[in-house]
């Protein structure tokens, strides 16, 4: 399973961590587009605590995390 | 003069040593809206010696759900002249100066030099990446916080450490009204000044290479580490 965490505003509507089967997934991208998420949304990516981009392949026991920007003040 | 402090200094962490750094520090806000009223007030009740303010801009009807230094009467003053009547008024025994000035690539050296620490209570993305460059390349610790609807985040930033321009934090489309909580400006905006205390104090847990997510939904915060990057541009500048 791939552990998908999300924060800040792109738990709006969805839940705050997903696990989901390695195998229908290739990237971070298609977990996002699978989660609903517009691509424009998510600003950072970090796969097992690494920066990563959203073509970058995911596997087996991945931590995927992914952030909006917060910018209000 | 310590009988204000006297609850404060109860605690190790500050004593009589500690106060002593808070009232000689100089911390410089960057911004009097809703991260920035919470901010400045916790850091002049706790003593900051001087606190400047800085934001060219004037008070409307639709920052009074959350910056409480200003009420109706003040629609159209410029903030950073009320807010330092507001701080003088609570504690005359500092020195506070507000300035009615705009941050950009060509102040912000000058505004940010000489500080100690400087607390970013912006409201955008461009203004962000400014002065974290600044607080990096003049060597000064920086304490980000922004907020976004009933979620926020805080995090420390200085040379030696990871920045958020390395996790790409500045790079997403900015909303053109991003939605205020007054609440969870107020609790971002605390937890900023609090930082900023730690760093004075040369605690050694404040958020430096984290970053930390508030969600007010669900009550919960969550920090992670931020990964150093080798292709951020701001990166040589955070190198020791």
């Amino acid at each position: 399973m791939i552990e998908v965490r999300l924060f800040a505003t792109l738990r709006e509507n969805r839940e705050k961590i997903y696990f989901l089967p390695a195998q229908d997934f290739h990237c971070a991208l298609d977990i996002i587009t699978y989660l609903g998420i517009p691509a424009e949304e998510v600003t950072t990516l970090l796969i097992n605590g690494f920066h990563k981009k959203p073509e970058d392949e995911v596997k087996d026991t991945d931590i995927v995390a992914l952030f909006p920007p917060v910018g209000g003040g | 003069m310590f009988s204000r402090y006297g609850r404060q200094m109860i605690l190790p962490e500050i004593g009589e040593e500690g106060q002593k750094k808070l009232l000689s520090a100089k911390v410089l806000i960057i911004g009097c809206g809703g991260l920035g009223t919470p901010c400045a007030t916790y850091l002049a009740q706790a003593g900051i010696g001087q606190l400047d303010l800085v934001d060219a801009d004037t008070v409307s009807f639709s920052n009074l759900n959350r910056q409480f230094f200003f009420t109706q009467k003040d629609i159209g003053a410029y903030k950073a002249e009320i807010a330092e009547k507001k701080l003088v008024q609570m504690n005359g025994a500092l020195c506070v100066h507000g300035h009615v000035k705009h941050i950009d690539e060509r102040t912000v050296d000058v505004i940010l030099q000489n500080f100690d620490v400087v607390v970013d209570c912006v409201d955008n993305q461009e203004t962000r990446k400014i002065v974290h460059r600044a607080s990096l390349k003049l060597g000064i610790p920086l304490v980000e916080g922004g907020i976004d609807g009933f979620y926020g985040f805080i995090s420390c930033i200085k040379k030696g450490y990871p920045c958020l321009n390395c996790m790409d934090f500045f790079a997403g489309r900015e909303k053109e009204k991003t939605p205020v909580l007054g609440a969870v400006a107020g609790i971002i905006g605390s937890m900023q000044a609090l930082e900023a205390i730690k760093i004075i104090l040369g605690m050694d847990n404040a958020l430096f290479g984290q970053i930390l997510y508030y969600d007010a939904k669900r009550q919960e915060m969550e920090s992670v580490s931020i990964p150093e990057n080798e292709t951020c541009p701001l990166h040589g500048l955070h190198k020791e």
